[in-house]
């Protein structure tokens, strides 16, 4: 009697195991394509200010835009060519260029709001880049 | 009492209020709900930051300062993105060694539920307050309150380095300056450019978003005074319950 | 050697043990003030673990420590001398020399932690801050090591009457400066765990607690180095300071316990704060040290033994004096270890603090002046010390 409950246990421990190991495989499973999505890593703009970040993966993966959504029109495809533009400002974007497009306040949250959701700054660079900045000594 | 009788009162709605008594009451209110600092801002005891806040206030009334001009920060928190172009101005002009800062930026997390957050960057520097601890506890009188503007400043041929004015500051706005052998702070920029007739700070000419306005508290026409005076804004300092007095605010609008 | 020893030249017994021990006590200082000339040539930023965020360590913690010992002694001998008649006044000499050294002992020490020293001895007369309880504390201090030595000097030349006013004025001095020094940390606002009135009176009761297990020890110590019976009234002296040390570690634990009390009825930065010692990164230095060792065993030890053994009273002493070591130290991390802008993001709950080598150099520099003096108080003052008459 006492086996077979120890057997029971057992066997509920392994289903259970078993399916939670399935489960986390299967998100896995669904992997992300850098021909369909664009580059994984995140874009970190510096210019004109510190630290921007663009992240591929939240625009079109879980966004639903496509490539020619914003390329080449706003953005040339190549990295760190929009950087380079004087006119790569917040004032473009409000009056509607680069993320300005979108970031109008119908399409997705306007430009002129919830500055830190891009903006990532100093600090924020430094942790995407590893350096713990956050955790800096100071004297 | 009869329904004629409560006609006849004064309106107990908020319209009849003076702004001035909607502020107080705006500032109760947060208060009770704990929204008024949007969680907690430095303090670690925000029942006490909203009573400090809202009992005495934080900003003193119009003509109430003891200096004149009498200089004060009012940093709009939401707009920093942390470039930290400020930083790096006040690296430049006051010499500032790698290990040391005048002014930083801090970075805290306000929960959106689920994994979600807002992040909101947080300028903070030597709050100028009207009873400053650090000025209190100098043996030497190494650092005081400059008598015309209110600037807390520091004479470095003086300063001994028992560093008990680090430890008595409630923004950790001092460090020892290994170099010049005394503690360095932020002074407003008074030695590099106010002195010499430049009338802002660096890290207030280098935002690039306009967080750190600088001025004249006691001139009612300056920027600063109109921003902590406009009955629909809340304003906030960090640590209020320690009583010093600070003279750098905050606000979101 | 000990063929040497005669009963008409007592100090002549002191001359071997004392001299090697004072060759020894001599390299202290020296090693002691070498490890600070090197904190001073390459930064104390860099030869100190201390941050901006946690200005004060270990060697603050000693500072006070010495000035607290040399307060107790100094009070103990006020009122031994003043009141005449009571058991510890055969003592009294003795604490008056041993305060003084002590003292200075807190001065070498506090001389070589800060950065600018050399800027003190004007700065404090030239521009004073009378709002400032370190500018009370240094001046008041520096008053009362003027005065005991001018009491020395009265003592010494016998001219017993004018050399107890002046310990009564030391006495009120020290008491005064001591309570400064509590008031050092007691009124910073921006530092809770340190805020509040009682910490000075706090710092008074350990003083009379680890004077009177100072004069027990190196009473003892002085026997010891003597090759000398303990004289009964000696005895009993040292029986009423062992009194005094099973009083004042029930206070001292009273008025821990209430502080522990308080922080945990209070805000989240008090109960960190608390946390760090009841469990936290400080839990062993509190329990096993402060505590256990430094209180509790040593008021236990007394309790039980009745005051009947010398070697029981001195062992409880030592531990007394460990425990108040770590006391201060305590003191003065617990009360920074919370960092100001806890809550924000890469802030840790605790900021780090562990003394460098040059920390623990001063430190023994500070031992070695103490040491130095109790040798040379042996050695040129014994017969004085011998005497209760005054």
């Amino acid at each position: 009697m006492k086996k077979l409950l120890m057997l029971m246990v057992l066997g509920v421990f392994l289903l259970t195991g078993a399916l939670l190991w399935a489960s986390g495989d299967g998100q896995e499973q669904e992997e992300y394509d850098e021909d369909t999505y664009g580059p994984k890593d995140p874009i970190i703009w510096v210019k004109p200010v510190k630290s921007v970040v663009f992240e591929h993966k939240v625009h079109t993966m879980q966004g639903g835009l496509e490539c020619d959504s914003c390329h080449d029109d706003l953005f040339e495809m190549e990295a760190g060519v929009a950087e380079e533009n004087e006119d790569f400002t917040m004032k473009t974007l409000y009056e509607g260029g680069y993320c300005g497009a979108c970031h109008d306040g119908s399409t997705a949250f306007a430009s002129n709001t919830r500055c830190t959701a891009c903006h990532i700054g100093a600090r924020g660079q430094a942790r995407l880049l590893g350096a713990d900045g956050a955790t800096e000594k100071t004297h | 009492m009869k329904i004629d009788d409560l006609e006849k009162m004064e309106s107990e709605d908020v319209s009849s209020l003076s702004s001035v008594e909607r502020r107080n009451f705006l500032k109760i209110g947060f208060a009770v709900t704990g929204m008024y600092l949007g969680g907690s801002v430095l303090s670690l005891v925000s029942v006490k930051n909203a009573h400090g806040a809202s009992a005495s206030g934080v900003v003193p009334e119009l003509g109430k300062y003891p200096y004149n001009p009498h200089y004060s920060m009012v940093l709009r928190e939401k707009l920093c993105i942390d470039c930290e172009r400020c930083k790096d101005a006040c690296v430049k002009t006051n010499n500032v060694p790698s290990y040391g800062f005048r002014t930083t930026i801090l970075e805290k997390r306000h929960s959106l539920g689920e994994d979600k957050y807002e992040t909101i960057f947080v300028p903070v520097l030597c709050n100028h307050c009207n009873r400053p601890p650090c000025v209190r506890v100098c043996p030497t009188t190494a650092t005081w309150k400059d008598e015309k503007t209110g600037i807390v400043v520091m004479e470095p041929s003086r300063c001994i380095g028992c560093k008990t004015c680090m430890a008595a500051c409630p923004y950790n706005a001092r460090y020892f300056k290994e170099e010049a052998r005394t503690v360095d702070k932020c002074d407003f920029c008074f030695q590099s450019r106010l002195s010499k007739g430049v009338m802002t700070p660096a890290c207030v000419e280098a935002c690039p978003a306009d967080v750190r306005v600088f001025g004249n508290l006691a001139d009612p026409a300056s920027r600063v005074s109109q921003l902590v005076h406009s009955p629909e804004t809340m304003v906030w300092v960090l640590r209020p319950e320690t009583g010093a007095i600070p003279n750098v605010f905050y606000i979101n609008s | 050697m000990k063929g040497n020893n005669t009963t008409t030249m007592p100090t002549s017994s002191v001359t071997v043990p004392g001299n090697k021990l004072m060759w020894l006590s001599l390299f202290l200082i020296f090693i002691g003030v070498a490890g600070a000339v090197y904190a001073q040539v390459i930064g104390h930023h860099h030869a100190f673990a201390n941050t901006r965020e946690m200005p004060w360590g270990m060697l603050i913690g000693v500072y006070a420590y010495f000035a607290i010992v040399s307060t107790g002694l100094c009070l103990l001998a006020a009122f031994s001398h003043a009141f005449g008649g009571n058991q510890m006044a055969p003592l009294a000499n003795r604490m008056v020399w041993l305060s003084i050294i002590t003292l200075l002992g807190a001065f070498t020490v506090i001389g070589l932690e800060i950065e600018n020293v050399w800027r003190m001895p004007l700065g404090v007369i030239l521009h004073p801050n009378v709002t400032s309880n370190i500018w009370w504390m240094g001046t008041l201090y520096g008053i009362a090591v003027g005065v005991m030595f001018l009491e020395l000097l009265l003592i010494l030349t016998k001219r017993y009457s004018i050399a107890i006013i002046l310990g009564v004025v030391a006495a009120i001095t020290e008491a005064l400066a001591n309570s400064n020094l509590g008031s050092v940390f007691a009124s910073l606002q921006a530092k809770p765990f340190w805020y509040g009135s009682q910490l000075p009176i706090f710092f008074l009761s350990c003083a009379v607690l680890s004077g009177a297990a100072a004069i027990v020890m190196f009473t003892h110590f002085s026997h010891l180095l003597q090759r000398r019976q303990m004289a009964t009234d000696t005895f009993q002296g040292l029986q009423t300071a062992g009194k005094v040390m099973v009083l004042m570690t029930f206070l001292v634990t009273l008025a821990t316990v209430w502080k522990f009390i308080n922080a945990y009825a209070s805000n989240d930065e008090m109960i960190m704060a608390a946390d760090s010692l009841f469990k936290g990164p400080l839990a062993i230095n509190f329990w096993v040290f402060e505590i256990g060792l430094g209180l509790v065993l040593p008021g236990l030890l007394l309790a039980i033994t009745r005051l009947k053994s010398i070697s029981v009273m001195t062992a409880a002493a030592i531990m007394v004096l460990v425990g108040q070591f770590f006391s201060r130290f305590n003191l003065v991390v617990s009360g920074q270890i919370i960092p100001s802008d806890y809550g924000f993001v890469g802030v840790p709950q605790y900021l780090p603090y562990t003394p460098t080598v040059s920390e623990y150099l001063i430190v023994v520099a500070g031992l070695g002046v103490v040491g130095f003096g109790f040798l040379i108080g042996e050695r040129f003052f014994d017969e004085t010390f011998r005497t209760s008459a005054h």
